[in-house]
């Protein structure tokens, strides 16, 4: 059963004077439990793909059906609401607020849906120890490194209980070692919670974990091979 | 550190507002107090003709005792005095001058105004037995008429048939208010010894001063007393003296005025500010969108740091400028250099400034109105951010 369908996606912007077509009719489908990178060179699409799946941006034409909604048809608001309650994200950057600790990091999202205060703290703590920062969760990301701040991001990412987790080039700023981590730690949930999750990535050592690789050129699916794991 | 600069800005702006607002209340409200205490009082009444014509003969109708009993049985006022009032001219040895002339009953007249306690120590004293008949004059008269105390002045009038009359008057004291001009024109005369000479009936008056214990019951006041007695005048300060009345009604406005500018002004910088931190935490912000927070809950954000900067400025400006006030309207400050200058216009030159606990309310509600007016450009600007671009600003 899908959790994702992208039928036919298109999408253009305007560079300058000249058009330039982002995503050029693309058709994917993700099932629960899914490990997938998205690659391709700069420019093939992998960002706006996964702006388009995350409700991020709007498709020129196409649908991208999660569960039964489809999210290009809801409006802002529904989608801003649609995004809370079924998409974790993780950013490049990390992109954690500065002035909150780690635990009230991934505490946020929770408070933002509404969940009590008890089964906030709880979820929090659990989540920031089984990405193996139960030692740091009062440290603000200053004083966490780059892989740290990372793992904390993927614990705000499961924070609000998302169907799947959108990752866009998680490593790109992490040393060999911290991207290890993450990666083991990613591989974990999925293995052990069914965890979803859909990368997009340059990085070889994301592409040798995936359990999916999608390789993007032009805006098109090019290769989309499941690795027998 | 630039949130601090800005807090430090609207600190200081709103210490300078309070501060010039208290200076200029202080001075409007000395000014009405001083003559209210001193010239108007809160209520006088008056035969309507008597306005319109000034002349002696307009008394205050037949119904005196009457009046004078119902005033006297009305809680609200805190003493009333009858006065003769009419214009002469006052003679000494060395010079003459036009003069209105106050026929007054001193011990009723001391608990109307304070012109008895503003005659200093070697001055004389308010109507002590004398020697012939007593006036009291301002300072400005008695140099201009070059007296001094216990000298004679010849107070020359008409009478109530229009014959000339007049008569001599030993100086007893000699006040001097902060108003010159009002010193140089006014001269109190004990009643009992004006009305022989005016012809007119004992117990006369022209004018009735009332006091009252409260200054807002003035208009109450004011209506019970014209319709017991409705063939007479009776006026509040304000319409004794338009021209105070408007300055103490304008004076509330244009503080409020004043302070709105000064806020105006604030809120440009707390603009500034919020522009510059939705510039810096535009990657933030982006997350906050793509993570689920809806457009609310951001708008709210910004407007609440926003309204937390001016706040937080706006009580520190404020406790400054209470703390300033109480000091100086303890010390006052004395603008002694501009003094006579003060004095023509009828002001007194040592300042003593004042604000009431409505302004500072009202100020604070000013001051978190700005902080939510600056915000909104702010926010808009914020909600305007494309998630899916903001996230990757650096």
């Amino acid at each position: 059963m899908s959790i994702i369908s992208i039928e036919d996606l298109k999408k253009s912007y305007r560079d300058s004077e000249v058009a330039v077509q982002a995503l050029n009719g693309i058709t994917l489908k993700f099932d629960k439990g899914e490990f997938a990178a998205i690659v391709g060179p700069s420019g093939s699409g992998k960002t706006t793909l996964l702006n388009m799946i995350g409700g991020l941006d709007k498709p020129d034409s196409g649908g991208i059906m999660i569960g039964e909604v489809d999210i290009t048809k809801l409006n802002s608001r529904k989608l801003i609401d649609f995004r809370l309650k079924n998409i974790g994200f993780v950013f490049q950057s990390y992109n954690l607020i500065p002035v909150l600790t780690a635990f009230e990091n991934v505490e946020f999202i929770m408070n933002l849906q509404g969940v009590k205060r008890e089964e906030r703290q709880k979820r929090a703590v659990g989540l920031l120890e089984a990405v193996g920062l139960g030692e740091r969760i009062h440290s603000r990301p200053s004083k966490l490194s780059g892989g740290q701040q990372q793992r904390v991001a993927v614990a705000r990412s499961l924070a609000s209980r998302p169907r799947f987790i959108l990752a866009d080039e998680p490593t790109a700023n992490l040393d060999s070692v911290s991207t290890q981590n993450l990666l083991e730690i990613m591989e974990k949930l999925n293995h052990e919670e069914q965890i979803t999750f859909i990368f997009s990535t340059h990085d070889q050592r994301v592409v040798n974990k995936a359990h999916r690789v999608i390789v993007l050129e032009d805006g098109k699916v090019v290769n989309d091979v499941f690795k027998n794991v | 550190m630039r949130s601090l600069v800005v807090v430090m800005a609207i600190a200081l702006g709103l210490l300078g507002g309070v501060f010039s607002s208290a200076v200029l209340k202080g001075t409007s409200d000395q000014r009405v107090r001083e003559a209210v205490t001193r010239e108007t009082s809160h209520i006088q009444i008056h035969n309507p003709a008597f306005i319109e014509d000034n002349d002696v003969r307009y008394l205050v109708d037949g119904n005196g005792k009457k009046l004078f009993t119902a005033l006297d049985t009305m809680d609200m006022i805190a003493a009333w005095s009858p006065r003769v009032k009419f214009m002469a001219m006052a003679g000494s040895a060395n010079a003459g001058t036009g003069v209105s002339v106050i026929g007054i009953d001193p011990e009723k007249e001391k608990h109307v105004t304070e012109i008895h306690s503003l005659i200093c120590d070697t001055c004389g004293k308010w109507f002590k037995e004398s020697r012939g008949m007593p006036v009291v004059v301002g300072q400005a008269l008695a140099k201009k008429l070059k007296v001094r105390l216990n000298s004679k002045i010849v107070l020359t009038f008409q009478d109530m048939q229009g014959n000339l009359t007049g008569g001599a008057f030993r100086i007893c004291g000699i006040y001097r208010t902060s108003n010159s001009v009002f010193d140089e024109m006014n001269v109190f005369v004990n009643r009992t010894d004006i009305i022989p000479l005016l012809a007119a009936d004992t117990g006369s008056c022209h004018e009735i001063a009332v006091l009252l214990k409260d200054p807002g019951d003035a208009g109450m006041v004011k209506q019970v007393v014209k319709n017991l007695f409705p063939s007479l005048l009776v006026q509040d300060w304000k319409e004794i003296d338009p021209l105070l009345g408007m300055l103490n009604d304008f004076m509330d406005l244009w503080l409020y005025l004043f302070m709105g500018i000064i806020l105006l002004a604030l809120a440009f910088g707390i603009i500034n500010t919020m522009l510059m931190a939705i510039l810096e935490r535009t990657r933030e912000l982006g997350m906050l969108a793509a993570i689920g927070m809806n457009k609310q809950k951001i708008f709210i954000l910004i407007m609440l740091e926003s309204v937390f900067l001016s706040l937080t400025g706006g009580i520190i400006g404020i406790i400054l400028g209470i703390i300033l006030t109480i000091y100086t309207n303890h010390t006052g400050i004395n603008l002694g250099t501009f003094a006579e200058g003060f004095e023509k216009i009828g002001y007194n030159p040592i300042l003593y400034p004042s604000l009431n606990l409505v302004f500072f309310i009202n100020l604070t509600l000013m001051v978190i109105a700005a902080g939510i007016l600056a915000s909104v450009y702010p926010a808009r600007r914020a909600l305007k951010l494309k998630p899916a671009e903001a996230i990757r600003i650096d």
